[in-house]
């Protein structure tokens, strides 16, 4: 018995190891039942509190790194929405382009030049619509290929039609990509070649941009094809514009008049004095 | 032990390389069995286990383990009569350490597949790579702290 207990002594390390196992073992096997299970899920919610805890504390070093990558992303989605603010604003306007001349090309009347007085300054064109056909003055008149002229007067059966080729008349114009403003005008005798005026030497043009008629235009609807640019030289404040005109003036017959006019209202408004009244 | 628990779950079990991170509680199961003894090693062991365990959520397993390398680690002990030079109780400490994670890395390969490798995979992978990134803080361990301890 003595060298029993002697043994159980001299070996009480096995005994523990036995006995840790023994539990270990145990509780493997009580891991399923409840009691286990809630301590279980105690130190798992311990676990994740203090985890989130330090991924916050960690967070804090990444602060910078975390900014800058937001501040990347922002402007990577601040210049995505312009581009596409842009290009929303091209549909539009071509959108609102296509409409307008869908509307109001059932309107359109066809007339025949029925007479042309040449001059190297001051053309003059009639045309074989008058009253009758719904014409009016101030009317524009145009060709697929471009802007002819202005209606300036109508009798019942034929129209007067200043042309752009006539140094009386002069257009307000829009460049097409750059959208540069300027007065379009015609004072030699090369019936293909016109000017633009008033573009300032700040603003940009391209050589073989189109131009068209612009929102400014007291007779013409805007977006009229007139010509592309063929020239441009630099004056001190302003530049030299050579355009070549679309309509071939030399063999024109047939033109379109549009009906479609520039709003009454915005020409009253323009027309009104600049100076406010005095008030006392 | 506690705060060794809670930094070993909480930051040294996040460097993973290949699946396997460094354990920190074999060094330290090895340290308590080499300089006090094996029944103190082995009640180490299982409390560690129990604290590992109640925050991974495997308690019985991790249990077991700490047990497992307590009762290993006891086989190092350096009595204190023994009156053992310094170099003596660092290669048994090493040898210890060495154990201790061996043991460790294996029983949990095999109790446990987290990953879904397979056997031939994770235990050479766990044991090789987790006993020599343990082992590298253990040299550390015991060259700026542990060895002054061991002395004493």
């Amino acid at each position: 018995m003595t060298s029993f207990f002697r043994f159980i002594a001299k070996h009480t390390a096995y005994l523990y190891f036995l006995l840790y196992c023994s539990l270990s073992i145990a509780i493997m096997q009580l891991e399923r039942k409840e009691t286990l299970d809630m301590i279980r899920e105690r130190g798992l919610a311990i676990n994740a509190a203090v985890a989130e805890q330090l991924s916050g504390l960690w967070s804090l070093f990444t602060l910078k790194q975390n900014n800058e990558r937001l501040f990347l992303q922002n402007a990577r989605l601040m210049s995505k929405l312009l581009q596409q603010g842009v290009a929303l604003r091209d549909i539009e306007d071509k959108q609102s382009l296509v409409e307008n001349r869908a509307d109001e090309m059932s309107r359109f009347t066809i007339a025949r030049v029925v007479d042309r007085r040449f001059s190297a300054t001051d053309n003059m064109l009639i045309i074989d619509a008058g009253k009758n056909n719904g014409i009016t003055k101030n009317m524009s008149v145009m060709t697929p290929d471009g802007l002819v002229g202005r209606i300036i007067e109508v009798s019942d059966n034929y129209a007067k039609v200043l042309p752009i080729i006539n140094r009386n008349l002069k257009v307000s114009v829009v460049t097409d990509s750059t959208r540069t403003n300027g007065l379009l005008s015609w004072s030699n005798g090369n019936e293909r070649i016109a000017h633009i005026e008033h573009v300032p030497v700040s603003g940009t043009l391209l050589v073989g941009e189109g131009v068209s008629t612009s929102d400014y235009s007291t007779f013409a609807c805007r977006g009229i094809p007139v010509g592309t640019i063929e020239r441009i030289s630099k004056d001190k404040l302003f530049y030299n514009v050579d355009i070549r005109l679309g309509v071939d003036f030399s063999s024109l017959n047939q033109v379109m008049v549009c009906p479609a006019k520039p709003s009454q209202e915005k020409l009253k408004l323009m027309q009104s004095h600049d100076s406010p009244e005095k008030q006392e | 032990m506690l705060v060794l628990a809670f930094v070993q779950h909480f930051f040294v079990s996040k460097l993973v390389i290949w699946h396997t991170a460094p354990d920190l509680m074999p060094l330290f199961i090895a340290f308590i069995s080499v300089a006090i003894g094996q029944r103190t090693g082995l009640s180490f062991g299982f409390a560690s286990g129990i604290i590992i365990g109640f925050l991974s959520g495997h308690i019985g397993m991790e249990a077991l383990i700490g047990t497992f390398e307590g009762f290993v680690t006891g086989f190092f002990h350096v009595p204190e009569e023994s009156h053992a030079t310094s170099t003596r109780k660092r290669r048994k400490f090493y040898m210890a350490s060495a154990t201790a994670l061996v043991t460790g890395y294996a029983l949990r390969a095999f109790m446990s597949d987290p990953l879904s490798l397979p056997i031939y995979i994770r235990l050479p992978e766990s044991i090789i790579l987790g006993t020599l990134m343990s082992m590298i803080i253990c040299v550390l361990a015991y060259h700026f702290g542990l060895k002054k301890l061991l002395r004493d």
